[in-house]
């Protein structure tokens, strides 16, 4: 079927846009990245950058505008049969950013986390579906008495943690997780990323990790694109992205991380990014892989620039 | 630092009222604020620190009292303001807020102009061009271009960094000498909010504002705050220079605070958390409220509330740990990572 090393989910030159014809706007601009089997993949960007327009539209609640989403080698976006949609809905998976939102008041716990049963497998007797719902429960820590209680009974972090099961609970391969801690105190954070780390190795997950805030990501993800108003503009392993963050756009983001150290941050300049700082005018920006995996936007000029950053690794942070 | 005491609260306990139950939020705070710093209030959510920022301001809902203690102001003291009219002196004039969510503190049905202009009207009596001028002048104090035409657009024609930045103005539009600032920053993006915190900074400078900051996240606060104030259960477990909680933290629930941030972890391995939930405040707690979540807990904790033990003048820590016939424990590795010497967690 599949070899080992094609990736379990390929973006290729994705397009999301919403409005009509004079009115239309780009969201998504043409974004193309892999994701490999168990792997944490992070998507980083600002509010309005189109990072969840992205993740929306490879779970199909948005209809791509071009390109297309291969899951499996297999093409997701657009018209697709039903077989195959079934095994999408079952296979990827959702995490939402707000718990106290994105929970149904009325239903009882037990129902929220089951409710993916109801719709995909349809023949379970209501004490497979119990069983199930227990053992979803039990992953994330909660106890299974809490599937007669309701949403309002429980703390941020248990909510989210509810969130969790009921993902789970489809036996999913690929989750995407939209900024699922920025709505959380910070104490409970690590908690529910300790949770995500832990499921990913004992079922072998694959994460979209969605979310505006590095320093979180730094701490889960393998891989991270940084994308900008609907473009990537880099693509790097996690580690090699923080040592040598090359495009200028890269380096706000990291500059913008809250440091615990009083020392730091007083003597700290916060970068700024200007599109105007780009002549794109006659010298197109190419996608270009400057090291092995690591992938960033500019034209010839640019990255001939960065290439030069690299070549002096001594200076970690380009200044200026 | 200065040591003129702008603010003095005294065994401030709070209470509310639910459903015939009583929820003790504050128990027994005392907390000195001096002139021109800014403090932050550190705390998770349930801790009490915005309850008690609000018994400054007399904005404690209606099913909630202040059961005892005082707060000096400015001569007198809030804890007896009955009414209405004896806030309004100090709500806005003297000491003024900055909420939480910039979508839904501002008029969606009013310019900003005129939001601003309604403070100015009502605290300095300016009216008309005067007023005008006043708004565009502050406008331009918190980073808003272009303020002749701004002044006149609606608050969905600004983003959230924007609308944070209005918010501020109308705050700071009367020269409060005191300016509390709800968690500003949780609801936007860390770029804006790196911006944010600059503003606050520049303004506190500028103004010779005195600033009260809450937040739940310690990573945030190293930026804006002089001393910092971490708070739990309702009440202030340790209190320092900023330099003091950062680099030599003592209480356990501080450790714990800041050994759990993401900025610290190293991929691969457990965050540390705290584990177990707040004690619940309805009912009396004996001892130390961090104790049952304590690893380091002593015996003592679950019987007598430790005293403050003074680590410097300036540094207080209400744990048992500090007694001097208490074992040694060792903060936890992690926070080595903290260093003094100003260099990036991410340069090794």
């Amino acid at each position: 079927m599949m070899s080992e090393h094609s990736p379990l989910l390929r973006v290729d030159n994705l397009k999301v846009a919403f409005g009509e014809r004079r009115k239309r706007f780009n969201a998504v601009n043409g974004v193309s990245f892999d994701i490999h089997r168990g792997e944490t993949f992070g998507l980083v960007g600002e509010s309005g950058s189109g990072k969840t327009s992205i993740g929306r539209a490879i779970i199909r609640v948005y209809p791509t505008a071009g390109g297309q989403v291969l899951y499996k080698g297999q093409r997701i976006s657009g018209r697709i049969d039903k077989a195959l949609d079934r095994q999408v809905t079952r296979e990827i998976q959702m995490i939402f950013q707000d718990p106290m939102a994105s929970l149904n008041e009325r239903a009882k716990v037990g129902y929220i986390v089951a409710e993916g049963l109801y719709a995909t497998q349809k023949g379970l007797t209501s004490a497979q579906r119990e069983e199930k719902v227990r053992e979803a429960l039990l992953d994330v820590g909660l106890l299974h008495e809490f599937a007669s209680r309701f949403p309002h009974e429980f703390s941020g972090g248990q909510r989210q943690r509810i969130g969790i099961a009921r993902a789970l609970i489809m036996q999913p391969e690929f989750i995407i997780a939209d900024e699922p801690i920025s709505a959380l105190d910070v104490s409970i954070r690590a908690q529910v990323l300790n949770l995500l780390s832990q499921l990913q190795k004992k079922r072998g997950l694959t994460y979209l990790f969605i979310s505006h805030d590095l320093s979180v990501m730094r701490f889960i993800c393998d891989r991270i694109a940084v994308i900008h108003k609907g473009v990537l503009v880099e693509l790097a392993e996690t580690e090699e992205l923080f040592r040598c963050p090359l495009h200028p756009y890269t380096q706000l983001l990291l500059s913008a991380i809250p440091m615990p150290n009083p020392a730091h941050e007083r003597n700290k300049t916060v970068l700024t990014y200007d599109e105007g700082m780009h002549d794109y005018s006659v010298d197109k920006p190419l996608w270009c892989e400057i090291s092995p995996g690591h992938f960033v936007l500019g034209n010839q000029r640019e990255l001939d620039n960065y290439k030069k950053c690299r070549l002096d690794l001594g200076i970690p942070q380009v200044t200026g | 630092m200065p040591d003129e005491t702008i603010l003095s609260v005294r065994d401030l306990n709070v209470k509310f009222n639910l459903r015939g139950r009583t929820l003790h939020a504050i128990r027994g705070v005392s907390l000195d604020v001096y002139k021109g710093e800014s403090l932050a209030i550190v705390g998770e959510s349930g801790s009490g620190k915005t309850v008690l920022t609000k018994t400054f301001m007399g904005l404690l809902d209606n099913n909630g009292w202040i059961d005892s203690g005082s707060i000096l102001f400015d001569g007198e003291d809030l804890a007896k303001f009955r009414e209405e009219k004896d806030w309004l002196k100090i709500r806005g004039r003297k000491i003024a807020m900055v909420l939480q969510d910039p979508m839904t503190s501002l008029n969606p049905l009013k310019s900003i102009g005129r939001q601003i202009g309604e403070a100015l009207a009502l605290h300095q009596g300016l009216k008309g061009e005067a007023a005008k001028r006043r708004i565009q002048e502050i406008l331009l104090d918190v980073g808003i271009q272009d303020p002749a035409q701004r002044m006149k657009q609606y608050p969905h024609q600004f983003s959230g960094g924007m609308r944070q930045r209005v918010v501020i103005a109308i705050a700071i539009a009367c020269n409060p000498q005191v300016l509390i600032c709800d968690e500003p920053t949780t609801a936007l993006d860390v770029t804006i909010q790196a911006q944010i915190l600059d503003l606050i900074r520049g303004l506190v400078r500028k103004y010779h504002l005195t600033c009260i900051y809450i937040t739940h996240d310690l990573g945030v606060v190293a930026n804006v705050a002089d001393r910092i104030a971490v708070m739990y259960a309702g009440d202030i477990v340790e209190i320092g220079s900023s330099e003091e909680i950062f680099y030599s933290p003592r209480h356990p629930y501080t450790w714990a605070l800041l050994s759990s941030l993401p900025q610290l972890g190293i991929k691969g391995e457990e965050l540390s958390s705290i584990r177990g939930t707040p004690p619940s405040l309805f009912t009396h707690i004996q001892g130390d409220a961090f104790a049952p979540r304590n690893p380091h807990a002593l015996n003592i904790d679950f019987l007598q509330l430790p005293p403050y033990f003074d680590v410097t003048p300036s540094h207080k820590v209400r744990s048992w740990l500090l007694d001097p016939r208490a074992p040694e424990v060792k903060p936890p590795a992690v926070l080595s990572r903290i260093r003094r010497e100003g260099d990036s967690l991410y340069d090794e």
